[in-house]
């Protein structure tokens, strides 16, 4: 078996700003990345959205790159950038050709720096914000669906259950001084991480941080809410109505084991043995053997990339003829399988084969082919920021290799139960979707 | 705003001199039954990514049914002489790997990806997969039943609707015209249509092995023999196709979408093919209206006036005919105020010369871009796979920045002039009938349709 290693360079600059930096020159292209540890989960009450609309802010313009400045330098140093807000990170990226490296450090050095924003710009993006909303949720077949339908019927913590694009109204009431706020409580070298993947020779890319970011004063360690969930007792349910699609949906969420623990290991791998695509147990019942769903997916999403409370999701859209309580019925045999019977070690050995391939993938791979090492970023970021630990990237697969079978069978039982999960319906209008179910 | 140093270098850091941009070698060869074949080194990762790529797709066989190409890949991964479709699930896992089938107008594809040390048994699979699938009845049967929930679902989408209807509309009765199929077409597919596609689509004298990945190629060039050299037949007969159809002034096609509360705009007209001498150029006009997101379409109607999250133009290149497009969803109130600014855009790129500095930061943008694709196996794959099936000269990897670069700004003048056919584009917009209609009125005369295709009006 070849053991991929990947060479890591990190350091904490005086100010906090923690620095990583994989050299690989097979392209005259370099990846740079700044996550900065607040997403969506911990923005705040009365704010819901923020974080988002806040990171659109980040491309309005600082001291030294007044509005459209950001945007321009890249695309015309032959890059491209982008930023997402997740739950608990928020990320600006930028992939280039190496000869732009020391431009990019300095843009984005420029923004932790003076974040430089009027009312005007305020007033733009929330208006391109809420075009986004319609786009991917208000205007589209189950949009949002179940990422934003299900955290208020799996949640009770605020923090985990409130609208994560935001609803309208607080998007509106968004001022100014919350932009100013937000920026100079959890924007800080101190609250951050700095990334440079590709092309680029370390000691150089250190002392082009050093130069443009060292000058940076760090912050007051930022304050967090405590995300932390009260008990569940007993099996919880939520029903959403769907406006454009033809089939009544629905999703069903596990909380997950704390990460990185033996049962998060052994609980990631059930959750390939369950979603691996077509080979996966409820696509292969419930698609392809019982014809009942025509769409079932789902399992962990960004395993790595969040830091508190988060869900195995199984999303089903099935056929009309088959009640939801039928349908639920079929999925909870899938279940019953592994927890009384397990899994085979033969099953268990393609699991690993493909996690392993599946984790090279994702150390290589872009974002729609044209974001170069966008999933190694990724996972260092969420290991430094979360864990203080880069080097995991090179380790963390052995944890997954090393599960047994036992533990399988054992998560299973111990996790995927009534009271540890919340189902969503999502039934077409005309259809009651309490009555659906 | 708050200001965490004062003394912050105010000057934008020059770029420093550029590093060679090397394209890896390519092997080509043909196998001994014709079977073109295209491998390169590529060691990011201890994987490979290949593609075995037919020259035919949906424009082949639409005559007969929509969506026949289509559901003949789709069936294909479900059974061969050897395996069922579990196995079939089932090896992939054990070998770490991914497939996945798929057919366009102009080509069928199955696609993998896996570890290198199992190439040997995955190609072998894709092997069978080209040559001796057996489209199993209760599979075919279930992936029919499947499609019809699709093409119902597909029906809610307003990208889907408003793609739908520019193709109808730019290809009339060409084959390029026909997108997706009705109810009642996939409820008429027959088995045996299937087994007759594939057996005239999926030929080796038809096909083209792409293979991009951790592995030496000589290794894998005798591998390759290996597996598919004893596979036979011959390439279906090209076919002739209707002329596309001639505008004269702009019309406007409402597809009414109720409850919408947002509207699709698409705007479009012919252009031209991949191989065409002006596609290069075309392309970096393109990108300066609208194909990046420093572009004058984005600056303006999303980083100025805020009607839209994510407009963009672009060209679509099919085989023999290419159309460029201009998307944007915006908030209904702006329908026309958003069309104004589109045609603006495209007219001003047609009367002026673009500034010096503006078309410099747009060939960077354009030569740069080109250079991500190294970074990664499936960039590199899909790079190639684009030379090959368009027949472009070998060296256009190497020469493309340098074309860009060489270009003018009256180059640009005459491209926008002769392909941005402001005054012929066909105008299609999803949204709510009653929210939309009267400001699409105002760019030419209106046909409005519902979700299914039928006109209201």
């Amino acid at each position: 078996m070849t053991q991929l290693q990947i060479p890591i360079h990190s350091s904490t600059l005086a100010n906090g700003l923690r620095v990583v930096i994989v050299p690989d020159t097979t392209a005259p292209v370099v990846t740079v990345g700044v996550y900065y540890k607040i997403g969506f989960r911990l923005e705040p009450q009365g704010r819901s959205g923020f974080a988002h609309l806040f990171e659109h802010m980040m491309f309005q313009g600082s001291e030294n790159a007044p509005k459209m400045q950001h945007i321009k330098l890249i695309n015309s140093s032959g890059g491209v950038l982008n930023g997402s807000t997740m739950y608990d990170v928020t990320n600006y990226y930028e992939a280039v050709p190496s000869n732009a490296l020391e431009r990019v450090l300095w843009l984005e050095a420029d923004r932790m720096r003076a974040l430089q924003v009027d009312e005007e710009n305020l007033t733009n993006q929330r208006d391109v914000v809420k075009e986004e909303v319609r786009v991917n949720v208000l205007n589209q077949p189950y949009g949002g669906f179940p990422w934003l339908d299900m955290p208020p019927v799996a949640f009770r913590n605020w923090a985990n259950a409130h609208n994560f694009y935001g609803d309208f109204a607080d998007l509106d009431a968004a001022s100014l001084a919350d932009v100013q706020k937000f920026f100079r409580t959890y924007y800080l070298p101190n609250n951050a991480v700095l990334l440079m993947l590709g092309d680029v020779n370390p000691q150089e890319g250190q002392a082009l941080a050093e130069k443009y970011f060292g000058p940076i004063s760090a912050g007051a360690a930022p304050p967090f809410a405590d995300p932390t969930e009260p008990p569940q007792t007993e099996e919880r349910r939520g029903y959403v109505q769907e406006k454009f699609g033809t089939l009544p949906a629905m999703a069903i969420g596990y909380v997950l084991p704390p990460r990185r623990t033996h049962d998060w290991y052994a609980m990631v791998l059930l959750d390939q043995a369950l979603h691996g695509g077509r080979a996966g147990r409820i696509h292969r019942e419930l698609v392809l053997e019982k014809q009942i769903a025509v769409e079932a997916d789902g399992g962990v999403d960004d395993v790595f990339g969040y830091n508190g409370p988060s869900q195995m999701t199984t999303r089903i859209l099935h056929k009309p003829e088959y009640s939801a309580e039928q349908t639920l019925v079929a999925f909870d045999e899938v279940l019953r399988e592994v927890q009384q019977k397990g899994i085979t070690d033969e099953e268990l050995s393609q699991l690993k084969v493909k996690w392993r391939s599946d984790y090279y993938s994702t150390l290589e791979g872009g974002r729609g082919g044209y974001m170069p090492r966008y999933g190694l970023m990724h996972l260092l970021a969420c290991f430094s920021l979360f864990d203080n630990e880069p080097q995991l990237v090179n380790t963390v697969l052995q944890s997954f290799l090393a599960v047994q079978r036992e533990q399988i069978q054992a998560v299973a039982n111990k996790y995927l139960r009534p009271e540890n999960r919340a189902i969503v319906f999502r039934a077409p209008v005309g259809k009651d979707a309490k009555e659906a179910a | 705003m708050a200001t965490r140093a004062p003394e912050m270098a105010s000057a934008v850091p020059a770029l420093t001199p550029e590093r060679p941009v090397t394209w890896p070698k390519r092997t080509r060869a043909r196998l001994s039954n014709g079977l073109e074949v295209v491998l390169a080194e590529a060691h990011s990762i201890p994987k490979f990514h290949g593609e075995l790529l037919f020259r035919a797709g949906e424009a082949l066989v639409s005559d007969r049914s929509v969506g026949l190409a289509e559901m003949t890949s789709t069936v294909l991964r479900t059974g061969t002489a050897k395996r069922n479709s579990r196995r079939i699930e089932e090896d992939l896992r054990r070998l770490g790997a991914d497939l996945g089938t798929s057919a366009g107008q102009d080509t069928s594809a199955i696609s993998f990806a896996g570890l290198s040390e199992f190439a040997e048994p995955l190609l072998e699979l894709v092997n069978e997969l080209s040559r001796d699938a057996s489209f199993p009845p209760p599979e075919f049967e279930r992936e029919r039943r499947q499609k019809l929930e699709e093409v119902k679902m597909e029906r809610t989408s307003p990208g889907f609707l408003a793609g739908e209807r520019l193709r109808k509309v730019l290809f009339g009765s060409h084959p390029y015209a026909r997108v997706s199929p009705t109810e009642q077409q996939v409820a008429a597919y027959r088995r045996e249509d299937l087994e007759q596609v594939y057996r005239e689509i999926y030929t080796p004298e038809n096909a083209l092995l792409l293979m991009v990945g951790d592995f030496d190629p000589q290794t894998m060039l005798n591998l390759a023999e290996k597996t598919f050299g004893n596979w036979t037949g011959k390439k279906p007969a090209a076919k002739e196709a209707p002329a596309l159809p001639a505008f004269h002034g702009r019309r406007v096609y409402l597809v009414h979408n109720p409850g919408s509360v947002q509207t699709q705009i698409l705007v479009g007209c012919h252009a031209i093919t991949r191989k065409h001498p002006d596609w290069i150029r075309l392309g970096l006009t393109n990108s300066l209206y609208g194909g990046a997101f420093n572009s004058r379409l984005v600056m303006n109607i999303r980083e100025d006036k805020g009607y839209t999250y994510s407009p963009r133009s672009g060209v679509s290149p099919l085989r023999h005919h290419g159309y460029f497009s201009v998307s944007a969803a915006v908030r209904n109130e702006v329908v026309a105020a958003s069309l104004t600014e589109i045609f603006y855009e495209l007219d001003k790129l047609r009367s002026l010369l673009v500034p010096p500095a503006e078309l410099a930061d747009a060939q960077n943008y354009l030569t740069g871009m080109f250079s991500m694709g190294l970074a990664t196996q499936e960039g590199l794959l899909s790079q190639f796979a684009t030379v090959a099936l368009n027949e472009l000269p070998l060296d256009y990897l190497e020469t493309y920045r340098d074309k860009v670069r060489a270009l003018t700004s009256e180059d640009l003048l005459a491209t926008a002039r002769k392909y941005f056919d402001s005054a012929n584009m066909q105008i299609v917009v999803v949204g709510d009938r009653a929210q939309v209609q009267q400001q699409a009125l105002l760019f030419g005369d209106t046909e409005v349709y519902n979700a299914q295709g039928e006109r209201l009006e």
